[in-house]
């Protein structure tokens, strides 16, 4: 059979959910035995297309050539079979097993039960050995290290003859060494017949490492070209932004000096020396990118993670648990509002008062009309579009939930509401809700932070930006000032 | 990118309802059902006095439902409460035993006075509660494993007090008054009537409390409920310390009325409890169920359990039928929820 | 960068725990026998009469460890793929039962032995379909089962006899106890060997073949492991059948041991399994763990209980039985158990 020369072939695909059109029309070709780098914002519909390319998603409409034949998948298991592996944020290895069974795994050869040391093992060694030759193929895999998990996954991958191996951000939890490392075995797969789809935010190893580049935005395809063909960063940068209208900002009036929070040097596992102040009045944005260390540094402040430093609310050190710095007057919005944020099997009568329920009792006994009363009250004052509080909230829309949660939050009279990823998946009449809440509330007084990787969202109500990249705070800028979307957009992605 | 849920189909009473109350409200319906088909088969089924028995020989059980139900709608299990109840019982009577009183060693106590003894012996055995709670909320280890560990201590520490048998002499008269007493003018005793109480209090504590909601919060999603600030671990090691209060309320009950201390009584209750438990279609680690469902899982263990004795099955079918019962419990309110949800 | 040296710390107290994990129930056995050993030679002479390590005392040791040793390995297999079984006592007991009642039925050893590896192939196999086919919680899975299998041995013993032992007119015949009590090598009988033989074939399989590997795959990581195309419900369903014929196994040495079938034999063997699983290091959830390691912990069983009786009377075992079963899980948590964060 004679090989194509583009591996995969990407025709008018469409993805339609009901609120919005997450790959819009897309289509472009990716070369045999390349680098084939991805790149866009949040909400420009990378993960969906490489959720369909995986088979976790079904796509509405559009072909996919894999080696000129029809390629479908329904699951990860048959995109694997068919030849598309992918390397995941959870990676997929057993650490109670050595990394010659890793790499074995579903394929062994047996005699009546009986694993057989055959060539196969071998065969898999060595190409294992030909990666990366340090790694011993008797060790636990449990003992490497991310970054040499990483690189048997791939050494899996390569001898189970892949023809594209999805890397989604896969430097994210890795060294600086290793990520070089890493590449030069990436560069290496094009000689083993394989191909590599490589998504990733940090523009510098899309220069290092990829031949082709392909710009979605807005669920479109902007462009894919060689990379020798790009002059520098800020091209890559503007196909990536394009022309995004903000809305007008208006400063907040009411921001006044009194600090209500102050972070020192918080460090852990994920956040590098972190230290910003945060106002009453004032709404606060953390913008970055996916790995930038927004939810970690969000559940350091909640006192959800273990960190080191210091982190002063009101002046008080701030005892690390979420109980105690609801009680000193914080609260969070967590990302994940279907698995952090709600009590799904509950009614929103149930979910509203959670952080709170000392407010709608006495003695400890619910008072169950105040319950119903405040239910709602936040109903009406958020708008959630429900006609009772009994209904249960798994069966709200995703805009509707987040309400919910925000009202949960409001609920507890906190100072200082953290919001992360506020007005993620939902649509733009919820969101401009939100922001108009976010708004009253800073005029009333409370300091707002929120974290969030949608630029116009960061720049339309925050009063401070702070930018975030791997753990670091890259810069401060206030708002108002014309902010170069350019700029922010470059240091988010590795550049200085 | 979410899914918009489909928000077609017919608002019905019966989808309107909550969870709690549907199954509530089904499994009364396979009470009635099943209560029916004993009373066909059965010979003489039917008359006050059974009734009145199969509503209250499970009292205790009952007693320990409570606690058993509480822990399971937060996802844990309780296996101590059979070795509590030997446990209690057994110090009850160790504690108020005369002392010096007989060249039988287990004829002698420690002569405490009567009330003074009965709250020393609920309150050591409450403290395998409080392992439980170390263990479980502080440690994370599996509850499953710990209770089972628990119950073997709790009943080897009432096998040492009573070198393995029991202990029933030199007991104050006051001592068979609590077990043995009834309630003026009907042939129900007093132990019923506390059974009653506590279930009602529970039933409070569980719609009316805050702490009692918690433990909704705590089941529907753990992480949420850390993040909006309940005290997972505190919560819970309440609610296993109230399990085994209960459960050492339920021992001292049942050795005042055998005027006895068993080190091997309570064996097996902690799947009794479970299975009305269950029968009583609370969800396990689903954050809905309600001790109102789990009387009513009991009422149908016991008329299950009435009518074999009545068809003059030999006592050893219990175990059978228990099994069974629990099996069809499971599937059944599994089918049920689902079609519910379409 | 500070990120990278709190990393590193978490590492190097991630190496020290798994060097600690490897060696210390070796050093807790030692410990024991030594302690034990030299407890009481105030009273008694070194391998004299009453002494721990007297040969006739050793060898007795050895001879009762019979079951445990039986079902450990099998079971130990089992929880590497992070699945647990509570009816193996049960299904002991009623293997028992029917062995016994065959042989006095004059069905001859063969085909009895035949049969209740039958049975045990057919009680794994529901337990299997519960879990796997059917996903009720193993615990609530096999809690029913124990039931069940304990109801129907329980039913088949005639009411009024506590076994399926000699009746008139039945008489069970004197060689039935050839497999399980006559002294064959070193005071030992045939069921002893069988079950070292079975244990040495257990360890093969855990090392050696894929079931073994599979696993631990499936234990530690369910989701690579079905990636790889290996089907989860497919394997463990084949670990509960084995744990059933290997229960099975043990109720034909109890019962020939004892030479009669006894429905109650087996209660407490589950929990016997899950101490001497912990304290051989098997990690609850799964993914690690050896059947090797699993035979330490049943030899520092033994010799806690065989020990403990030269110095405290019986009705001590439970409490010192259950007082290992707490060290043992708290060892587990401190060494065994990977820290996630919520």
């Amino acid at each position: 059979m004679e090989l194509t020369e583009n591996v995969l072939e990407i025709r008018e695909l469409v993805k339609e959910f009901p609120s919005v059109k997450a790959v819009n029309n897309v289509s472009f070709d990716i070369k045999r035995n390349t680098v084939h780098c991805l790149v866009g914002e949040n909400g420009a519909g990378k993960s969906t297309l490489i959720k369909i390319l995986t088979g976790a998603e079904h796509r509405t409409s559009g072909r996919i050539l894999l080696n000129g034949q029809e390629y479908y998948a329904r699951s990860t298991k048959e995109a694997k079979q068919k030849g598309i592996s992918t390397l995941f944020q959870e990676l997929n290895v057993v650490n109670q097993l050595t990394v010659e069974e890793n790499l074995t795994l579903g394929m062994e050869d047996t005699a009546f039960g009986f694993l057989r040391k055959t060539d196969k093992i071998a065969k898999m060694v060595d190409v294992m050995k030909s990666i990366e030759p340090s790694i011993d193929p008797k060790q636990l895999v449990g003992s490497l290290s991310v970054a040499k998990k990483q690189i048997v996954e791939i050494a899996k991958a390569v001898a189970t003859d892949a023809d594209i191996i999805i890397m989604d951000e896969p430097t994210a939890a890795i060294s600086e060494s290793e990520i070089q490392r890493l590449f030069s075995i990436i560069k290496g797969l094009r000689e083993k017949q394989v191909t590599v789809l490589y998504i990733s935010h940090r523009l510098d190893e899309i220069f290092q490492l990829g031949d082709y580049v392909t710009v979605m935005r807005d669920g479109g395809h902007i462009g894919t070209k060689p990379i020798a063909e790009i002059k520098d960063r800020s091209e890559l940068v503007k196909m990536m932004i394009g022309k995004t209208v903000f809305e007008q900002y208006k400063p907040n009036e009411n921001a006044c000096e009194d600090v209500l929070l102050q972070v020192r040097d918080l460090s852990n596992q994920k956040l590098n020396d972190i230290s910003f102040d945060v106002h009453a009045g004032e709404i606060v944005g953390f913008y970055g990118l996916v790995g930038a260390g927004k939810t970690e540094l969000a559940r350091a402040i909640y006192g959800v993670d273990d960190y080191e430093g210091e982190i002063l609310f009101k002046g008080k050190r701030l005892a690390p648990s979420p109980d105690k710095a609801i009680d000193a007057g914080l609260a969070l919005v967590p990302e994940e509002r279907r698995t952090q944020g709600l009590f799904t099997i509950l009614t929103i009568r149930a979910n509203i008062p959670a952080m709170n329920m000392q407010a709608i009792s006495r003695n400890g006994f619910i008072d169950a009309a105040r319950e119903r009363k405040i239910t709602k009250e936040y109903i009406d004052k958020l708008r959630i579009a429900t006609n009772s509080g009994e209904k249960e909230t798994s069966k709200l829309s995703g805009g509707n939930q987040q309400k919910v949660v925000i009202s949960k939050c409001l609920f507890a009279e906190a100072d200082l509401l953290m919001l992360d990823e506020p007005t993620r998946g939902i649509d733009v009449g919820a969101k401009s809700e939100i922001y108009a809440i976010i708004r009253g509330l800073a005029r009333e007084g409370k300091a707002i932070i929120i974290f969030s990787s949608e630029l116009p969202e960061i720049v339309n109500i925050c009063d401070t930006i702070y930018l975030l990249y791997d753990g670091n705070l890259k810069a401060t800028m206030r708002n108002g000032c014309d902010l170069d979307s350019e700029k922010i957009l470059n240091m988010v992605t590795g550049g200085k | 990118m979410i899914m918009e849920p489909n928000s077609k189909r017919p608002s019905t009473f019966i989808s309107r309802m909550s969870n709690d109350s549907f199954i509530s409200l089904f499994m009364v319906g396979v009470l009635v059902v099943i209560f029916g088909l004993a009373c066909l088969i059965v010979p003489n089924f039917l008359t006050a006095k059974n009734i009145i028995n199969i509503l209250t020989n499970n009292w205790y059980i009952i007693i320990l439902g409570i606690g058993v139900t509480f822990l399971l709608i937060t996802g844990n299990f309780d296996m101590s409460v059979g070795g509590v109840i030997a446990l209690s019982g057994v110090l009850s009577v160790y504690f108020v035993q005369g002392v010096n009183v007989s060249p039988n060693e287990l004829a002698n106590g420690l002569g405490m006075p009567y009330v003074i003894g009965l709250v020393a012996a609920m309150a050591c055995a409450t403290c395998i509660g409080a392992i439980n709670a170390f263990f479980i909320a502080k440690l994370k280890v599996p509850s499953i494993i710990i209770t089972l560990g628990t119950m073997m201590l709790a009943r080897g520490i009432a096998q040492i007090v009573t070198h393995g048998a029991q202990r029933n002499s030199s007991l104050p008269d006051e001592f068979g008054i609590l077990g043995n007493t009834f309630v003026p003018g009907t042939s129900v005793k007093i132990s019923v009537l506390i059974m009653v109480v506590l279930v009602l209090g529970a039933f409070a504590y569980e719609k009316l409390t805050v702490p009692g909601r918690r433990i909704f919060l705590i089941g529907a999603n753990p992480v949420a409920a850390r993040l909006s600030g309940v005290k997972v671990g505190r919560q819970l090691a309440a609610l296993f310390i109230i399990s085994s209060l209960l459960a050492s309320v339920t021992g001292v009950l049942l050795a005042s009325e055998y005027m006895a201390g068993l080190s091997n009584r309570g064996t097996g209750y902690e799947f009794d409890a479970l299975v009305v438990t269950l029968l009583g279609g609370v969800s396990i680690g689903g954050g809905f169920g309600s001790v109102v469902g789990m009387f009513v899982g009991a009422i149908i263990l016991s008329v299950v359990t009435t009518a074999a004795t009545g068809l003059l099955l030999s006592p050893h079918w219990q175990f059978i039928l228990k099994a069974v019962v629990t099996f069809i419990a499971i599937l059944a309110q599994r089918y049920a929820l689902d079609r519910r949800r379409g | 960068m500070k990120q990278v040296s709190i990393r590193e710390r978490e590492e190097m107290s991630n190496a020290l725990r798994a060097n600690v994990k490897k060696v210390y129930i070796y050093v807790f056995l030692v410990l024991i026998v030594a302690v034990f050993s030299v407890v009481k030679l105030g009273q008694v002479e070194f391998f004299g009469r009453g002494h721990f390590l007297n040969p006739d005392s050793v060898i007795n040791m050895f001879r009762i460890s019979v079951p445990i040793l039986t079902l450990s390995g099998a079971f130990t297999l089992l929880m590497i793929s992070g699945y647990i079984d509570l009816s193996v006592g049960s299904a002991m007991s009623l293997s028992a039962v029917i062995y016994a009642l065959m042989i006095r039925s004059g069905l001859g050893m063969p085909l009895s032995v035949a049969l209740a590896i039958v049975l045990g192939m057919g009680m794994g196999g529901v337990n299997g379909f519960l879990v796997m086919k059917l996903r009720i919680t193993p615990v609530i899975a096999t809690l029913v089962t124990l039931n069940l299998f304990k109801g129907i041995a329980l039913l088949i013993v005639p009411f009024g006899v506590s076994a399926i032992k000699s009746a008139p007119g039945a008489p069970m015949p004197a060689w039935i106890n050839f497999y399980g009590r006559r002294e064959v090598l070193l005071g030992l009988p045939w069921s002893f060997y069988v079950a070292l033989f079975l244990i040495v074939l257990l360890v093969i399989v855990q090392r050696k073949t894929i079931l073994g590997k599979y696993a631990a795959a499936i234990g530690g990581n369910r989701n690579a492991a079905e990636l790889s195309g290996i089907s989860a419900v497919k394997y463990v369903w084949i670990l509960y059948i084995i744990l059933g014929v290997f229960a099975a196994i043990a109720g034909v040495a109890r019962a020939s041991f004892m030479s009669l079938g006894d429905p109650l034999s087996g209660d407490g063997m589950e929990t016997d399994c899950i101490i001497v699983v912990l304290l051989g290091g098997t990690a609850f959830s799964g993914g690690e763990g050896s059947v090797a390691k699993t035979v330490v912990g049943v030899l520092i069983i033994m010799c806690v209980t065989t020990g403990l009786m030269t110095v405290i009377p019986a009705y001590w075992q439970t409490f010192a039985k259950s007082g290992v079963l707490l060290i043992a899980v708290t060892l587990n948590y401190l060494l065994v158990r990977t820290r996630n964060q919520a």
